[in-house]
């Protein structure tokens, strides 16, 4: 599974999970923290549709946190100010990057959250499809 | 003429900000910050979009701070910015990704994926609704119950999380000039101060960031005369937009999080020069910001056209513009003249006074 798959389903839909997983790679492994949760900017660049250059839309609160397994590295980011998913994300990525057992168990825990995650934006889908505007049905 | 320091404010200060403290909380009334980022929808988006930081925490707190006061709620909200340390930037963000909510087009009735109007204030009847004056808690719960319960299709097949641009068909008739990617790093003129003539990316990150009243009268002054720029709507886009940032492997970004975009791209009409003759095509404005800001975006649309094409009036002037449209510098400017200015006040006086008994003319 791509990181960013992997990150997009623990932000939307796997908080908790997040914070399960990385409590239990704690128990079994040491890990150290390089830098602890801290506020920071991402800056967003944008492509523009009318003549398909870039531009700066702004800035988005991120929190980032820094942990290290052994000798590999991880990552924590996440929109606004959130220290605990923070850190259990880095947590989590560090678990990938070192290639550890337990993420070759962790695959059904990820199956389920993408399957969640269809399931809300199904409900989204459905629930907006009547605002979409059939004029077939328009009186003339 | 000498300058003389005085002092015997501090204590008069002191009294105001603990007045000032005392305004907000004389009624006794408590709002916590999680109920202004659930219901005051609008106002965050607003000052998220003009402050250029998006946070609905922040955006939230700025607003109980300020007690509601948008100019001041910027304020806090770019000064506390300007405190944290910039950590990445983005990957190149494209809103032909976003997972829409809302998305209308003004020149085509029907379009590839339809009209969807999501939720709108646009078709109310714009009447004051009293029963919230009798609103409680009780009645949220029961009302969101109620339209949880409506009865929905069993499955969707909207694509909303790649809905085509409405403009791609008019490309593809060749009616809209096609132009390559272009990739050059854009300018940021949070890092470097704008010297005329401006580039393109310098312009849109001026007017994403703009004072909403600002951005929409001189966009309205566009329509009504005041420039060449006279646009349709081709489409109105709003939703959530996936943000990554990639670290060593541009392949495998962190996904960290949507943010909710408004994108606009305005459809207006221009004669070109073609094998020595005059054609009519269109000519896209674009326009962008945080939030759901429709009429900020549309307008910015219109300003950035005008500014792409030049012209004699006042929003073809990318000085005029762009040097006013910012809420901190606009309000800044005009609040400092309620500050002492006792010195060079005194000054024009002494000068005034000396003319009119010498009876001299300036």
């Amino acid at each position: 599974m791509k990181r960013a798959e992997r990150t997009k389903l623990l932000i939307e839909v796997g908080r908790e999970l997040a914070l399960q997983l990385a409590a239990n790679i704690c128990e079994q492994y040491d890990v150290q923290e390089i830098s602890p949760p801290k506020e920071g900017l991402v800056m967003i660049k944008m492509r523009e549709t009318a003549q398909k250059s870039l531009f700066y839309i702004g800035e988005v609160l991120v929190t980032e946190t820094k942990v290290k397994i052994g000798n590999h590295y991880g990552i924590g980011l996440v929109k606004e100010s959130e220290p605990e998913l923070s850190k259990a994300l880095a947590i989590i990525d560090a678990a990938y990057e070192a290639q550890l057992p337990e993420t070759i168990l962790w695959i059904p825990h990820f199956e389920a959250l993408a399957q969640q995650l269809h399931i809300n934006q199904q409900q989204i889908k459905r629930s907006i499809e009547r605002t979409k505007v059939n004029f077939d049905t328009m009186a003339t | 003429m000498a300058y003389v320091a005085v002092r015997g404010g501090a204590e008069a200060i002191e009294a105001s900000l603990e007045h000032l403290q005392y305004e907000r909380v004389k009624e006794g009334a408590y709002v916590a910050v999680e109920t202004l980022q659930a219901t005051m929808r609008g106002f965050l988006d607003q000052v998220m979009s003009e402050s250029s930081l998006y946070s609905e925490q922040l955006a939230g707190l700025a607003m109980k701070q300020s007690e509601g006061n948008v100019e001041e709620a910027i304020f806090l909200l770019r000064a506390h910015r300007s405190t944290l340390p910039r950590l990445y930037y983005s990957t190149t963000t494209d809103a032909r990704n976003m997972f829409v909510l809302r998305r209308i087009s003004a020149s085509f009735k029907d379009i590839p994926g339809g009209q969807i109007l999501g939720a709108s204030h646009d078709y109310l009847h714009r009447l004051l609704n009293f029963d919230l004056l009798q609103e409680t808690a009780a009645d949220v719960v029961a009302q969101k119950a109620e339209f949880e319960a409506i009865e929905v299709p069993d499955e969707s097949e909207l694509p909303l999380e790649n809905l085509p641009k409405v403009m791609d068909y008019l490309r593809q008739e060749g009616l809209i000039r096609e132009f390559p990617e272009n990739d050059a790093e854009p300018s940021d003129i949070t890092k470097e101060s704008m010297a005329f003539p401006t580039n393109r990316s310098q312009r849109l990150q001026t007017l994403t960031r703009g004072q909403t009243g600002t951005v929409t009268s001189l966009g309205y002054a566009g329509l009504r005369g005041y420039g060449a720029s006279h646009p349709t709507v081709g489409e109105v886009r709003v939703g959530w937009q996936s943000i990554h940032v990639a670290m060593d492997d541009e392949d495998d970004p962190y996904y960290i999080g949507a943010i909710k975009l408004t994108e606009v791209e305005s459809f207006i009409p221009v004669n070109v020069d073609s094998e020595d003759k005059q054609v009519l095509e269109f000519d896209i404005g674009y326009g962008a910001c945080f939030g759901q800001n429709e009429t900020k975006a549309i307008a910015m649309s219109i300003v950035d056209h005008a500014l792409e094409t030049g012209g004699d009036t006042p929003i073809h002037d990318e000085e005029f513009v762009l040097l006013h449209v910012d809420t901190i510098e606009s309000t800044g400017f005009i609040s400092h003249l309620k500050m002492p200015h006792y010195v060079t006040f005194q000054s024009k006086l002494e000068q005034m006074r000396t003319i009119k008994k010498e009876g001299k003319s300036l």
